[in-house]
């Protein structure tokens, strides 16, 4: 916990990147991409690893001792990142995160991943995801690769995306996360845009869908899709890493989703390892809207409720788990 | 040669910002185009702005607009530079682009928020509002 709030981290991937795990140029670029990410946004208070110590293979442990021993995490989700066209094992791969999350089964919660374009291959492996190794909700990427090639799919197209839908379902499963925003290498961006997220959310409202990486670019569009359909979130992954970057910046996508969407539906990720958890969370813990754009724009304040909420509470409840029985149950108090 | 810039936006108008490609938003109709000219080389000069510092497609829309630049007849070559010393800002987008996004008020200007997301809803609460199924 971090001061007296319990932090449920939405995303963390076991990355692999060994330079002999890149297929190609394309795979190296990614790999430099991420480093970039993590040098660029990182603090220059806090530890910057040199390229040779960030780009290698990371282990399960490695994440465990990350996010649990060196920052206020309470509860995790192992996430896999299938870039099966960039990388042999796809980056990510969801075994490494179903090890992680076995790791810990009390407090790290394993999302399973699938290709829709596999069709019943895909429903298949959804079920032993789910089966096996206990996934609790699905992470989907939109475009995939094959042959070299990309091949984009839409959450809203009724022969790829619904019967991957039906089928979490089918399996119990009402969560579904999807990237959204940022290009995961050399693929077409168009289909990382929010549009088709209206037909998911109105095809299936009893399915709650998370929006990954949520501000980048149209947040104005995405607003008024999380306005209008109450089954559709919106995760801070990423964005809440341009805090002590661009705390300007940062506020206004948070002003906006506030006083729009309101504080029930964002929710937490800290990207680890690409970031370290605790210099973000210890900033959104000490964060305020600056009172000039309150005033003049009429943001709401970000208060200790709406922390609560978006570091915690907000993604428990997606699990269906109840906030003060999992506290209990796990019997977190905050560290010393 | 006399005033460009009509020239250039012609020539510009169906260049894309992947981010703006399904939208059919050209970078004319982003405001992306701050000026345009002919050297006394006779080379074409654009000045592009750019939504964002962030953007990652920076490189492919630059390379783009300098290709067609050159394709513009009477154009001895092209010069296209990102310029940062103008914010852009959504005034600058054309009204068929301000048609096609969404844009919510401050908040400063929405004295009620549920009566304006009841203004604005579409009227099948759980229909999609523009549901783009039809691929």
């Amino acid at each position: 916990m971090i001061d007296d709030v319990f932090v449920f981290d939405g995303v963390a991937h076991p990355f692999n990147f060994d330079s002999k795990n890149a297929l190609n140029r394309a795979g190296e670029m990614f790999s430099n991409h991420l480093y970039a990410f993590h040098a660029a946004l990182t603090p220059d208070n806090e530890p910057k690893l040199p390229p040779e110590e960030f780009l290698r293979q990371w282990t399960v442990g490695d994440i465990r001792t990350m996010v649990y021993d060196q920052s206020d995490t309470d509860m995790l989700v192992a996430m896999p990142l299938p870039l099966t066209d960039l990388y042999r094992d796809g980056l990510s791969p969801w075994e490494e995160c179903a090890d992680l999350a076995a790791r810990d089964p009390e407090r790290t919660v394993f999302w399973g991943t699938v290709n829709p374009l596999e069709g019943r291959a895909a429903l298949d492996l959804m079920e032993r995801q789910v089966g096996e190794y206990n996934a609790r909700a699905f992470k989907f990427y939109n475009v995939r690769y094959d042959y070299g090639s990309p091949f984009p799919w839409r959450m809203d197209d009724p022969k790829i995306a619904f019967p991957v839908f039906e089928k979490a379902q089918e399996l119990g499963v009402n969560l579904i996360g999807v990237h959204k925003g940022v290009p995961l290498g050399p693929q077409p961006i168009e289909h990382t845009q929010t549009w088709d997220m209206d037909g998911a959310a109105a095809n299936f409202p009893d399915i709650n869908f998370v929006i990954f990486h949520v501000g980048l670019p149209f947040l104005d569009e995405t607003c008024w899709q999380l306005i209008r359909y109450p089954n559709l979130h919106a995760s801070l992954a990423a964005t809440i890493n341009f805090l002590v970057r661009a705390p300007r910046m940062f506020a206004e996508i948070l002003g906006k989703l506030l006083f729009w969407c309101g504080e029930d539906k964002i929710v937490y990720g800290s990207e680890a390892p690409i970031f370290h958890p605790q210099w973000a969370l210890r900033a959104f813990m000490d964060f305020q809207i600056p009172q000039d754009l309150c005033e003049g724009y009429g943001y709401p304040q970000l208060t200790d409720t709406a922390k609560r909420k978006i570091l915690g509470e907000n993604l428990l409840r997606l699990h269906g788990m109840d906030v003060q029985a999992t506290v209990g149950r796990l019997g977190r108090t905050p560290r010393s | 040669m006399a005033d460009v810039l009509p020239l250039v936006l012609d020539a510009l108008r169906d260049v894309y910002d992947p981010c703006c490609r399904e939208k059919g938003i050209s970078v004319v109709d982003m405001g992306l185009v701050r000026s345009a000219d002919v050297g006394e080389d006779g080379a074409g000069r654009v000045e592009l702005l750019l939504t964002s510092g962030w953007c990652p497609f920076a490189a492919r829309v630059l390379t783009e607009v300098r290709e067609r630049l050159e394709d513009v007849p009477g154009m001895a070559g092209a010069d296209v530079e990102i310029v940062w010393d103008e914010a852009w800002t959504t005034d600058r987008l054309s009204p068929d682009a301000r048609r096609k996004l969404r844009f919510l008020p401050d908040p400063a200007q929405v004295p009620d928020r549920e009566a304006y997301i009841a203004a604005h809803r579409p009227s099948t609460p759980t229909g999609p509002e523009e549901n783009s199924c039809d691929r």
